[in-house]
């Protein structure tokens, strides 16, 4: 694959905690179009690894093109083609719904009456009209995921950069961004997320990166990284986790009927 | 499955601990105090500045128990009566501590907080005498001991009077107890909701301004003679709970023992409500907050603005000084602490009236204004990869500082305006109301430039969950105290050619205060917009740290 068919393409990426290397050379490649899962358990680097690639970590070392454009060198152009929706919900809590989408749109130079039409579209999909005026402090897990969902696509980017946004969601809730991500890729758009939940993955994905203590272990189409066996069962192999877990000697007293 | 199972059947999943009453674990109040001492110890590992605090604090309150208890037994020297009121306004000060304090820490100290150990296996009873337990270990309780058994000291006559005393004293200790218990737990339910804690928020800085009171009214010589004041306030509180304890260490006598019957029902009154909170507030689940709607206005500023960034920025900043408490306490601080400092500047006996006295108050009311912004990014922390994510170039970050500065002088422009004018009028000619708010600006345009320096050089993390004590969260309070302290220096400094020649009897010069302020606010935003630019993961990592 050449460079310019990759919607994302890092090389060496590298960051460093003190002495912990959270990302130690990465390499990921999400192919224009694709619909791409990042999993990898906890502590992997997944985080930091969206983080550096959207411009919100300074690297140690490494290059990140986005549609062939240098994320460090290049910050307005990158920045016009990327949504992201970041790790812990970060949003600023005390405006509504509806103000939340309005800052996001007049920060990024949209006229008034475009954001405001596309943030009424935006907040109806979602489902959060009723709640569209209610401050973001009182939202659920759900409908912040949402909201910031909306905030990502708002610009209308190429790439959307998701950490675990379906983490702590209703079924309902999920299916909504289900939904709403499934129509943006069909668009031709990109879409990176990074989750645990293998299940979803591989019902979403046609792309996915394995990613194991800050090293990338697997990469490429979803049916050539699972190689015939479920996501699952590749994924356990490929971080080396034991098949039958290794519990089965100790918690003896579990489930006993006296102490 | 499995799951289901532990799930439907509690007996099966914990053998030997659910069995219903007769089953239940035996749990002295020890544990309640070994878990208090493994927080506090475990608060303290691998963590030298939170060390350093603890060391401080242990330092803070050994001379406060000290010297709380010297006080005390002073008393003694002095003539009976005046011992006694002294005696009565100390213990009622005690009480008046314990009921309002541990409110403002709430969410410090996990031993306080109920719900934390309603899922434990325990009676209300067993968790109740934990909880007193708990709340009993520690620095401060132990110092609160050892000031009240000054009183023994100071105020008891004979062995009879030392006996009674030392009831007295425990009986003291235990109502300050019961009734900081009382109240935290009770109000438990309103403290875990985002509107409660709010409300804190802005009363806790009603707590700092009204312990400066008394000293003002004394500075005033309002008080005049304070052995008439003092008799006063003992003589109404004589009757209550905490003037009765100490009545009854100087007593001795008959009403003594009358006194520690009265005290041992409070407390003991005291103690079963508390054990009643305490049941209701197990089983009442979180008040969800029914967060009410917002209006949906675009206000003055939103329609007279351009379409874009600076009106974004400016906006939202206008809406976060009212409606996140951090902001209304920023505001609300530095207004009073310019009120205070006023009031105690036109005080003073023997200064002739100047111009002066009119300029000053208004520049320390710029000053305090343009301080909130030397951590221009603080207050939206994490959130503020947004703005990151929109920025491509210097000049936006330039705007955006530039809408940050927009509202805050929005507000702290006619708010000058009317504190210059009442300067003047104290200062005893309105005429002066002129100069000082023209220079007031003036400090108030440099004091944004070198903040918005500051914001984007030594940026950091501002606590969501605002208390009384700390500004910066755990490690940063150096960085600032070094960014606020640069901040009143820089401005000090940078406001020197202006000043010098109004000093020096060239008081026109004082008309360029204006256009001069404007220059450097304009300069420090350009200074900080390029650092911004470069530096911005930085100065995001810096305000994301967990507080």
């Amino acid at each position: 694959m050449t460079d310019i068919t990759d919607a994302v393409r890092t090389q060496g990426l590298f960051k460093r905690f003190g002495e912990q290397v959270a990302v130690g050379g990465v390499d990921l490649m999400v192919p224009r179009g694709s619909f791409a899962g990042l999993v990898g358990p906890n502590g992997a680097g997944k985080t930091t690894t969206l983080s550096m690639v959207t411009g919100l970590l300074r690297p140690d070392a490494g290059l990140i093109h986005i549609d062939g454009a240098d994320v460090w060198r290049d910050p307005v152009a990158v920045k016009a083609r990327i949504g992201v929706l970041p790790e812990g919900l970060r949003l600023f809590e005390r405006l509504s719904g509806r103000e939340l989408l309005s800052y996001n749109g007049q920060l990024r130079g949209i006229p008034k009456a475009e954001v405001e039409r596309r943030a009424e579209e935006l907040l109806r999909v979602m489902d959060l009209t009723e709640s569209a005026d209610k401050l973001v402090v009182d939202y659920s897990t759900g409908m912040r995921k949402k909201i910031g969902l909306a905030a990502a696509l708002l610009h209308n980017p190429k790439v959307l950069f998701l950490d675990e946004p379906f983490e702590g969601v209703d079924p309902v809730s999920a299916n909504t961004l289900v939904e709403v991500l499934r129509r943006y890729t069909a668009s031709g758009a990109t879409v990176v997320f990074s989750s645990h939940v293998m299940d979803l993955v591989e019902r979403l994905c046609d792309w996915v990166s394995v990613m194991n203590r800050g090293q990338i272990v697997a990469q490429g189409p979803l049916e050539a990284v699972r190689g015939g066996r479920s996501l699952n069962e590749a994924f356990l192999g490929l971080v080396g986790a034991p098949a039958n877990g290794n519990g089965e000697e100790g918690l003896s007293w579990l489930g006993a009927t006296s102490a | 499955m499995a799951g289901r199972d532990l799930g439907m059947s509690p007996d099966r999943a914990f053998p030997g601990a659910g069995n219903g009453q007769a089953g239940a674990v035996r749990v002295g109040p020890s544990i309640f105090v070994r878990l208090k001492l493994r927080l506090i110890a475990g608060n303290l590992r691998g963590d030298t500045t939170r060390l350093l605090g603890f060391i401080f604090t242990l330092i803070a309150a050994l001379l406060v128990a000290s010297s709380g208890f010297i006080v005390m037994a002073m008393l003694r020297l002095a003539p009976a009566d005046i011992a006694l009121d002294a005696g009565i306004v100390l213990f009622t000060a005690l009480l008046v501590g314990w009921a309002i304090v541990p409110l403002l820490a709430f969410g410090l100290d996990d031993t306080l907080d109920p719900s934390r150990l309603a899922l434990l296996p325990l009676r209300t009873g067993q968790l109740a005498a934990g909880m007193f337990a708990s709340s009993v270990t520690g620095v401060w309780p132990i110092a609160t001991l050892v000031i009240t058994s000054g009183a023994i000291v100071g105020l008891a006559g004979g062995i009879g009077g030392v006996l009674v005393g030392v009831v007295a004293v425990l009986l003291q200790f235990a109502l300050c107890v019961v009734v900081s218990r009382l109240i935290t737990t009770s109000l438990s339910g309103v403290l875990r909701t985002r509107r409660g804690r709010d409300v804190l928020a802005i009363s806790a800085i009603f707590v700092v301004v009204a312990a400066q009171l008394p000293n003002l009214l004394i500075n005033r010589g309002i008080g005049g003679d304070p052995l008439a004041v003092l008799r006063g306030l003992a003589s109404a509180l004589r009757w209550t709970p905490p003037g009765m304890a100490a009545h009854a260490v100087a007593d001795g006598g008959a009403v003594a023992l009358a006194e520690l019957a009265v005290l041992a029902v409070l407390v003991a009154v005291i103690g079963w409500l508390w054990i009643a909170a305490l049941r209701r507030a197990l089983v009442t689940t979180d008040a969800s907050t029914e967060g009410a709607s917002v209006r949906n206005s675009r206000g003055l500023l939103a329609r007279v603005l351009p379409d874009g960034q600076l009106a974004a920025v400016a906006t939202k900043e206008l809406k976060y000084a009212r409606r996140d408490p951090r902001g209304r306490v920023g505001w609300f601080a530095a207004l009073a602490v310019t009120g205070i400092m006023a009031f105690s500047l036109n005080g003073q006996e023997g200064t002739s009236p100047s111009a002066a006295l009119a300029i000053g108050p208004a520049c320390i009311g710029a000053l305090m204004i343009s301080l909130q912004s030397c951590n221009s990014f603080g207050i939206d922390g994490r959130s503020l990869w947004m703005n990151s994510m929109a920025y491509g170039t210097a000049r936006d970050w330039r705007t955006d500082l530039a809408g940050r500065h927009l509202a805050v002088a929005t507000i702290a422009v006619p708010v000058l305006a009317v504190l210059s004018v009442i300067a003047g009028l104290l200062a005893g000619n309105v005429g002066w109301a002129l100069p000082a708010v023209i220079s007031s600006w003036g400090v108030l345009g440099v004091g944004l430039g070198v903040g918005a320096v500051t914001s984007v050089l030594m940026p950091y993390t501002v606590p969501e969950r605002l208390n009384a004590f700390t500004g910066a969260a755990p490690g940063q309070g150096g960085i600032a105290f070094a960014g606020s302290f640069g901040a009143m220096l820089g401005t000090g400094l940078l406001m020197l050619p202006v000043t010098l020649p109004v000093l020096f009897g060239l008081s026109w010069v004082g008309v360029l205060a204006l256009p001069y302020g404007i220059l450097i606010s304009w300069g420090g935003r350009r200074l900080a917009g390029n650092i911004g630019f470069t530096r911005y993961p930085e100065i995001l990592g810096a305000i994301s740290r967990p507080a």
